[in-house]
């Protein structure tokens, strides 16, 4: 079957996965602070993860299709619909910015006045972090991509319609493509340090973007595993075959492996050379929140590294969904131990605003729920997000066949084989 | 390796397709291929000729695992037990310190434990004579083997006739 | 493989060459009497070797005060060079293993004579660290042996020492998949030789036969090597960075270091590898194998490199600013601004905007412009290099320490002379074994030579391979 119809009960389960999203946003809501924190932090979490997803899905195919690659084409349509999930994540993003103009949510401390005022490395970095840059970085660059993954989805679609053996939309795919490389890398630094990297406003790292960045391609992969193989348990994407499905599981298996690459060098280089100002950031987590440092590690490393180290284990789909769903949740807890201690910090240090405490000073945190392991809230409103995730995707691929008739790599990737 | 002398009969193809299908064939027809020899790796060959799958990359991984352990545990029993500095200011025990050159032993270790099980499994090494059929198969030949030493006549046909029924260019004996 | 290849894709072998005639054409001049250029070339590279053993010769016998390392440049040219050395070495076991592993079939024109290139890179790279020591011949102190001092062991927590195991090991996987890959090569040329000859490429062939099991055992030795490799390669020129990273100077100590300094590698390794066989193919008549369609692909992932690289600069300066750590700034306007503007110049010229010019197809496809651009980004890279390294080191804390470095006739000749030790290696190289992989090279024919793929295909090819392979 090669045209997607999004059964009613597919649709049904969505809509109660969104469902449960918002009760649990709601309850978070109502239980929290008074800052909200809780609630809040848990938006940015999901918003900014999947708004990740959304973008490296459209970063990979244009690499792809850059690079002469051909084996993917039958199952392209997958990752033209991730990528245009950047539409509900720009909407997604507006939430926060609107949160932030108007005070309702405290995750920045350089979004809050009167921090500013007294901090002079809040002040500095002023210029950088402000509501503006933050409004307008996220919508025009957030446009950008959204213009790109239009373009290319038209153009794939035109092909479908309109192509030809002399393979114009390809050739202009190509020139989209490769433009989008260098422009998505850029910018997807700066939204990133402005999302992520400022909820820790006092810290730095100049291999956060490119560290963030292999996290979501390792999520994106796991994510669309376990797509693929659901489509194929349904009975579409016939044409993919263990073959497809071996060469992404290698993607899954290395980049795991780049990802802890960045991750240790990161680690190791703030470790070595012992700065104060540095260490502060895993000083916290693995003194405050051993569980979620150590745990990222150990899921997101050491389990692809042995389960996807031999050659048949990718090739069994059993282990592929395996794996891809704990590495996938591996990276959400990865970007859950990014955002959540930052956020915390601020947020004491808003509520204490009358109070004189020495910044830096970290006071020992009793545990809680949602901040130092994620709880049965924060399960729900990912839930609810993944559902939103594929509710918008299915929606998506309803609207193409699956089988991209005149794309020049379409006989190459029917007879793949590794 | 057995190196009394044997009597070889091999034919020689133009094409590794049609070296594919001859091979095909043999197995079809229960004739024991003494080995094939190719200028290049064709792909599917093994398959044909049901050879086993190599288990190179399983003693990479334990001469890998022994380099990581070589490694680790070295580096830890010298700054925890035999003479711990402190450098830096960390502790003694300081693991991240540690990882990159146990990488690099583990890699080490992998790649020359499997080249050299490579070269010794295949029986080669610097000077080994190897008595070759024909100078053409290392340049654009593909031959099939058939060792003929106890064969008597009828077999020597039937393998004539196969060879010729699959489309070989010469066939041969030549005793090594 | 695939063997359905799509129209769309160029022919990576042209002239239609059947098997005889690719064994022919790549195996020929090892067997002939060297040309005019090869004997002018080889004695101008001699000619380098013997400075380089004239200056390294009279650099231990007067001693590191021959350079002018000072306080508080205490790394001058000599790490600049060792760093430079490395980044090209990475392209060989790029386009071996890392290639290899994406199926790239482009790799087999070029990934002979790189990985060759890697390894002379490496040696050259391996001499500095030594004769930077001063008593070279205590050099085995870098080694952990037992010993009678104590037994006194190295600091495995340096940086310094991590680049000894690396530098190593690199050199030795690499010469390993190097040499494993001439084997079945060498057999060839020792087929086609008498006497003597035969014995010499006997001798280095190992008597490999051609045999199927033992190609199947090369295959997968070949694909586990690719998969060691590449992480390999990454970590070696990690490892570099982390020289640098682990440190507290600003401009040094920057989380970035290691995938920017890969990329940089990457970068001026296969600017390297375009220099030398845009030479190789004209003066071997191997246009046919190294095609435009490699050229472009090798342009393309300069352009690709460049970039990144150009991303990180970028990344740095911004965070240089938003950190507020006034050192840092300081690092960097010292670079933009200070007594060694030039060089920061010359590398963002080199590095960020000359590479631009590969968006042109027509660019990525001139000869001549390859050719430039191969060297511009070398350049590029050394100032890369001497940018971070003489550059931060001459305004960092105190500034009263500051102070300014220009490289002796001893230091300049060391360098030149490497290059001498490169070429002279190379040159070699080209004498003795194929330049081009004659085994891979027939394996692609039948999916990419122009007779059977591209504009000028006679026919369609789908191999029965396709049909009859099931897993």
């Amino acid at each position: 079957m090669n045209q997607f119809k999004f059964a009613a009960s597919h649709k049904a389960v969505t809509y109660g996965m969104m469902g449960l999203g918002v009760l649990c946003l709601l309850i978070t809501f109502l239980i929290d602070d008074e800052l909200h924190t809780r609630f809040w932090s848990n938006y940015l979490h999901n918003t900014v993860f999947f708004t990740g997803v959304a973008f490296i899905s459209l970063f990979i195919m244009s690499a792809f299709i850059t690079a002469w690659a051909g084996w993917y084409v039958t199952m392209k349509r997958v990752w033209e619909a991730y990528a245009l999930f950047l539409i509900p994540g720009l909407a997604l993003m507006l939430v926060l910015i609107i949160g932030l103009w108007g005070g309702f949510h405290h995750l920045y401390h350089w979004a809050d006045a009167e921090a500013v005022a007294t901090d002079k490395i809040l002040q500095h970095k002023s210029a950088f972090l402000n509501k503006g840059w933050y409004t307008f970085g996220t919508l025009i660059i957030m446009g950008v991509w959204i213009f790109f993954a239009m373009k290319l989805r038209q153009l794939s679609l035109d092909e479908d319609q309109y192509g030809t053996t002399e393979y114009k939309y390809h050739h202009k795919m190509r020139i989209w493509a490769a433009a989008f490389l260098p422009l998505g890398g850029f910018t997807s630094a700066a939204l990133v340090w402005q999302w992520v990297m400022s909820v820790d406003a006092h810290w730095y790292s100049t291999l956060y973007a490119w560290y963030t960045g292999a996290s979501w391609f390792v999520s994106a992969m796991a994510l669309t595993i376990l797509t693929v193989i659901f489509l194929k348990f349904m009975g579409y994407l016939e044409a993919i075959t263990e073959e497809h499905l071996h060469d992404m599981g290698k993607y899954l298996f290395a980049f795991s492996i780049f990802w802890t690459y960045l991750w240790f060098s990161q680690y190791m280089l703030i470790w070595y050379a012992n700065v104060g100002e540095e260490t502060v950031y895993f000083q916290t987590r693995q003194r405050e929140y051993p569980v979620l440092f150590y745990g990222n590690l150990i899921i997101n490393f050491l389990v692809p590294f042995f389960v996807l180290m031999r050659n048949d284990t990718k090739r069994k789909y059993g282990t592929l969904v395996f794996v891809s769903a704990v590495v996938l949740i591996g990276h959400w807890l990865d970007f859950f131990q990014m955002i959540k201690p930052g956020v915390l910090h601020t947020a004491h240090e808003v509520m204490a605003h009358g109070h004189d405490h020495a910044h830096g000073e970290e006071a020992h945190h009793a545990f809680m729920m949602g901040f130092h392991f994620p709880g049965l809230l924060e399960i729900g409103t990912m839930i609810g997000f993944l559902g939103l995730f594929i509710y918008f995707v299915f929606s998506r691929l309803e609207k193409a066949s699956f089988e991209p008739k005149n794309d020049p790599y379409l006989a190459e990737s029917l007879q793949h084989h590794v | 390796m057995a190196k009394a002398n044997k009597e070889v009969l091999y034919g020689l193809y133009d094409d590794e397709e049609v070296l594919l299908e001859a091979v095909h064939k043999a197995q079809e027809e229960h004739l024991e291929i003494m080995d094939v020899f190719t200028p290049f790796p064709v792909h599917g060959l093994d398959h044909a000729l049901h050879l086993s799958e190599s288990r190179l990359h399983i003693a990479g991984f334990i001469f890998g695992a022994i380099g990581t352990l070589t490694a680790f545990l070295f580096m830890t029993w010298v700054f925890t037990r035999d003479w711990p500095i402190i450098f830096g200011g960390k502790p003694y025990f300081s693991a991240p310190a540690f990882i990159p050159i146990t990488f690099e032993l583990t890699v080490l270790f992998s790649a020359i434990g499997m080249v050299v099980s490579f070269y010794t499994v295949c029986g080669m090494s610097p000077g080994t004579v190897n008595p070759t059929l024909d100078d053409r198969i290392t340049d654009n030949k593909f031959c099939i083997a058939f060792d003929t030493t106890n064969a008597d006549a009828t077999i020597s046909d039937q393998l004539r006739a196969f060879f010729s029924s699959t489309g070989a260019s010469e066939v041969n004996v030549k005793t090594i | 493989m695939s063997a359905v290849v799509s129209p769309i894709r160029d022919p990576l072998i042209e002239g239609g060459k059947t098997y005889g005639q690719i064994t022919e054409d790549i195996c020929s001049p090892t067997e002939r009497v060297p040309s005019l250029a090869w004997t002018v070339a080889f004695i101008i590279a001699v000619l380098g070797l013997g400075l380089y053993v004239f200056t390294v010769v009279w650099t231990i016998f007067y001693g590191i005060g021959s350079w002018n390392l000072n306080r508080t440049i205490g790394w001058g040219w000599d790490i600049t060079n060792f760093v430079w050395w490395i980044g090209i070495g990475h392209a060989g076991t790029l386009i071996s293993a890392i290639l290899l592993l994406f199926r790239q079939k482009w790799r087999t024109g070029v990934n002979r004579a790189a990985e060759a290139m890697t390894i002379f890179a490496v040696v050259c790279a391996g001499q500095f660290p030594l004769i930077h020591m001063g008593r070279l011949w205590l050099g085995f102190f870098i080694f952990p042996y037992p010993n009678t001092r104590g037994p006194l062991w190295v600091n495995f927590n340096s940086p310094l020492l991590w680049d000894v195991f690396a530098i190593s090991t690199y050199f030795t996987v690499s010469l390993l998949f190097w040499y494993t890959g001439l084997v079945p090569d060498f057999a060839t040329l020792r087929d086609r030789s008498k006497g003597i000859r035969r014995k010499l490429y006997n001798t280095v062939s190992f008597g490999w036969t051609g045999a199927a099991k033992h190609w199947q055992r090369f295959e997968s030795l070949s694909l586990v090597l690719a998969g060691l490799s590449t992480p390999l390669v990454l970590s070696v020129h990690t490892i570099v960075s982390f020289d640098f990273a682990t440190s507290v100077i600003p401009g040094w100590h920057t989380t970035i270091f290691p995938p920017y300094f890969v990329a940089g590698a990457i970068f001026s390794g296969f600017a390297m590898v375009l220099t030398l066989m845009l030479i190789t193919r004209k003066v071997l008549k191997l246009e046919q194998y190294i095609t435009l369609a490699h050229i472009e692909s090798m342009n393309k992932v300069i352009l690709v490199t460049g970039t990144i690289v150009g991303v990180a600069y970028l990344t740095e300066l911004f965070i240089a600013w938003y950190s507020g750590y006034l050192y840092e700034q300081y690092a960097f306007y010292n670079r933009v601004l200070g007594p060694y503007w030039w060089s920061y110049v010359g590398m963002m010229a080199c590095n960020v905007l000359s590479p631009q010019i590969f968006w042109v197809k027509k660019f990525r496809r001139s000869i001549t412009i390859t050719f430039v651009m191969s060297i511009f980004v070398n350049i590029g890279m050394w100032f890369e290099r001497f940018v971070i390294i003489a550059t931060t080191l001459a305004r960092d804390y105190i500034p009263s320490s500051w102070s300014y470095y220009t490289p002796t006739w001893v230091e300049i000749g060391i360098f030149i002379g490497t290059l001498g030790l490169f070429f002279t290696l190379y040159l070699i190289f080209t004498r003795v074994a194929p330049v081009v992989a004659v085994a891979e090279v027939k394996s692609i024919l039948k999916t990419a030579g122009d007779q059977y793929v591209g504009p000028n295909a006679k026919h369609q090819h789908e191999t029965e391979t396709a049909k009859t392979a099931s897993h």
